[in-house]
């Protein structure tokens, strides 16, 4: 498994803070340790996370109930908007090996909407 | 009468209609690529499916996340109960299991 090893949290001078993809991948082993993890920046813009976790765990769990522990744990990073987007591939070990690629980029593509980029207010 | 994101409101519309897309913009104009996706799966099963804009009213997001504990956009609730976003859709849509929920709905 290929991990990007930037340094785990960057400034940036847009008074925003930028996570990297080894803090996603640390943030939700911090949830369930067993897993095989990696996450993907998006646009290198350091908030939109495509992430692929692959554990014995979710052997008999529905979708939901296989993100609901890692979005809860991220509840605080989306509402403060350190992190935008989490796209989440939570599979059995027999799913991951039967499925391919499965990175989808929402901005990468013919159409045009998808170039818009609609970030929550932070007031109120 | 002015609509106000209330829990209550906000279950009426998902218990009055078997599949509901809380989304950024429109299925025709959407304004996120997830949002988009989303529409996308649904649009692809043969049934109607009701789209709620969330960008047109700033209380939509923290009122329609806090009342569905899901901390993100788009949201899919099928026979009233949330599916997930649109990462779930599209898994459950490619292994069939969105077009059976729908179809075993139908027939009961």
């Amino acid at each position: 498994m290929i991990y990007y090893t930037k340094n785990s949290i960057v400034t940036t001078d847009a008074n925003a803070l930028m996570v990297a993809e080894q803090w996603v991948v640390d943030e939700v082993l911090k949830v369930i340790p067993n897993a095989q993890v990696s996450a993907t920046d998006l646009h290198k813009s350091g908030d939109h996370f495509h992430v692929r976790i692959i554990s014995s765990d979710y052997e008999g769990v529905r979708p939901l109930q296989r993100q609901r522990p890692i979005l809860s744990h991220f509840k605080s990073f989306i509402s403060q908007n350190i992190v935008h987007a989490l796209d989440l591939k939570c599979m059995t070990p027999e799913q991951a090996s039967a499925s391919g690629e499965t990175i989808f980029d929402p901005h990468d593509g013919e159409v045009e909407f998808f170039g818009i980029h609609i970030r929550r207010e932070k007031k109120e | 009468m002015s609509f106000n994101w209330t829990p209550d409101e906000l279950q009426k519309i998902v218990d009055d209609n078997k599949i509901v897309l809380f989304m950024k913009g429109t299925p025709e104009q959407p304004q996120c690529g997830f949002s988009n996706r989303a529409a996308s799966v649904l649009n692809q099963l043969k049934e109607p499916f009701v789209s709620v804009n969330i960008l047109t009213d700033r209380r939509a997001i923290p009122s329609v996340c806090a009342w569905s504990d899901f901390p993100t956009m788009p949201q899919i609730f099928i026979n009233g109960e949330l599916i997930g976003g649109s990462d779930i859709a599209l898994e459950m849509h490619e292994s069939g299991e969105l077009q059976q929920m729908i179809s075993n709905n139908n027939s009961e």
